[in-house]
């Protein structure tokens, strides 16, 4: 079978709307967790970027872009890339918003300070490297005194 | 051996290491000494087993039996990452050593001439900077108080030759064609420097010993392996069919 434009496109649209299991609100092209969708051979391949390679999401994203891709008519096969590495910077501006209101979960901007989601000031400091997830460290803020969670950068030399 | 072959036995060796590390850090979920620890240990395990699951994902199709169906002789994972650690001053000790010793490993894989060993090393090091920063700044916070250092000093010091044995097994060839960046002797020479450098102000009173321990990576399993493979596997034994 060739594989048609309308086909990648149509499978596209579908896997797009799968959402994230920790964020039912946002889905994986919102997150930047959705790379490509492109023919393979006989066989049409999704390519997701891993959060974290150690992500105990990633089975459950799998089959659900699966399922999706099947409910819309067409087998794929997934693949996780290694590259390019997931950043933040791959999150949208509508979903940066969505995590702030619905989650108290903060993305550091791509310029400038971040702010609090709650009360949106800026003086933020550090309080764990960690929280409730791999993929978050913690912070607190002093003006609205609330701990804020922040998706981690895991770039080099960053925290 | 090929270079393939010895290039499998490494990554397959790294594998090992980290799933027992990533299985060993989870059992202080809900157990360890404060808040920020029991997440600590619990995320870092989680990017350990996540580190393992690539890497097997390079030698075999069937990650899940690789890294639970072996026979014991077929493991190839160091005595310290096996140690089971349910000593907090331990269980930090071989977390420190161990993630400084990861820094060095996937440094030398980073220009990998094996392009998919190379992609998991790019990824893996961006996760590892955390778990060393969250160490070593721990670590060193610690042996600042005299109490600290009474209990940590001398574990640090006793584990330390024990993690020679990350950079024992073949890796003939291995430079020469670009697999890897830097001998296993040559990384471990920069790893004990690291790690004497890191804790240069504490005066630990490390003896690296005259060679460098490999039962491991030959095959022997430690005592406190069979409990962590026994724990590992204790629900695929009761129902092999299971998903998660």
């Amino acid at each position: 079978m060739r594989i048609t434009d309308t086909a990648i496109d149509a499978v596209r649209v579908a896997v797009s709307s799968v959402t994230d299991p920790e964020y039912p609100d946002l889905n994986i092209q919102q997150l930047g967790i959705l790379e490509d969708v492109v023919a393979d051979s006989a066989s049409i391949r999704v390519d997701l970027v891993p959060t974290i390679l150690g992500c105990p999401a990633l089975d459950v994203i799998e089959k659900d872009v699966v399922a999706a891709a099947r409910a819309s008519g067409y087998d794929v096969t997934v693949r996780f890339c290694m590259s390019p590495v997931w950043t933040p910077d791959r999150i949208s501006e509508d979903a940066r918003q969505i995590l702030a209101d619905e989650y108290t979960v903060a993305i550091r901007p791509r310029e400038g300070p971040t702010k609090c989601p709650l009360c949106g000031r800026t003086a933020l400091e550090p309080r764990s490297d960690v929280g409730g997830t791999a993929c978050r460290s913690v912070e607190w803020c002093p003006d609205c005194r609330n701990p804020v969670e922040i998706v981690r950068s895991r770039q080099m030399g960053e925290r | 051996m090929s270079p393939d072959e010895t290039a499998k036995e490494l990554v397959l060796a790294f594998a090992d290491d980290e799933l027992c590390v990533g299985q060993n850090h989870s059992w202080w979920i809900a157990v360890g000494p404060f808040l920020e620890e029991d997440l600590a240990f619990s995320s870092i395990a989680q990017d350990e087993l996540g580190h393992a699951r690539a890497l097997y994902s390079l030698v075999s199709n069937d990650v899940d039996r690789v890294a639970y169906g072996r026979p014991h002789s077929e493991y190839r994972s160091a005595h310290l990452a096996e140690l089971l650690c349910h000593d907090w001053t331990m269980a930090l000790a071989r977390h420190v050593l161990h993630d400084l010793a990861e820094e060095i490993r996937w440094t030398a894989l980073l220009n990998s001439s094996w392009p998919e060993l190379k992609a998991v090393a790019t990824r893996a090091l961006a996760e590892e900077q955390f778990h060393i920063h969250h160490g070593v700044s721990l670590a060193r916070r610690l042996l600042s108080s005299p109490d600290g250092y009474t209990r940590l000093a001398p574990v640090l010091s006793e584990l330390a030759p024990l993690g020679r044995e990350y950079f024992a097994g073949s890796d003939v060839g291995l430079v020469a064609s670009g697999v890897l960046n830097a001998s296993l002797a040559d990384q471990e020479r920069t790893w004990m420097e690291r790690v004497e450098e890191v804790f240069d102000e504490f005066e630990l009173s490390i003896d690296w010993g005259a060679s460098r321990p490999s039962q491991g990576r030959a095959g022997v399993r430690s005592e406190d392996f069979l409990a962590l493979h026994d724990e590992m596997v204790a629900v695929l034994r009761i129902d092999p069919l299971a998903t998660w």
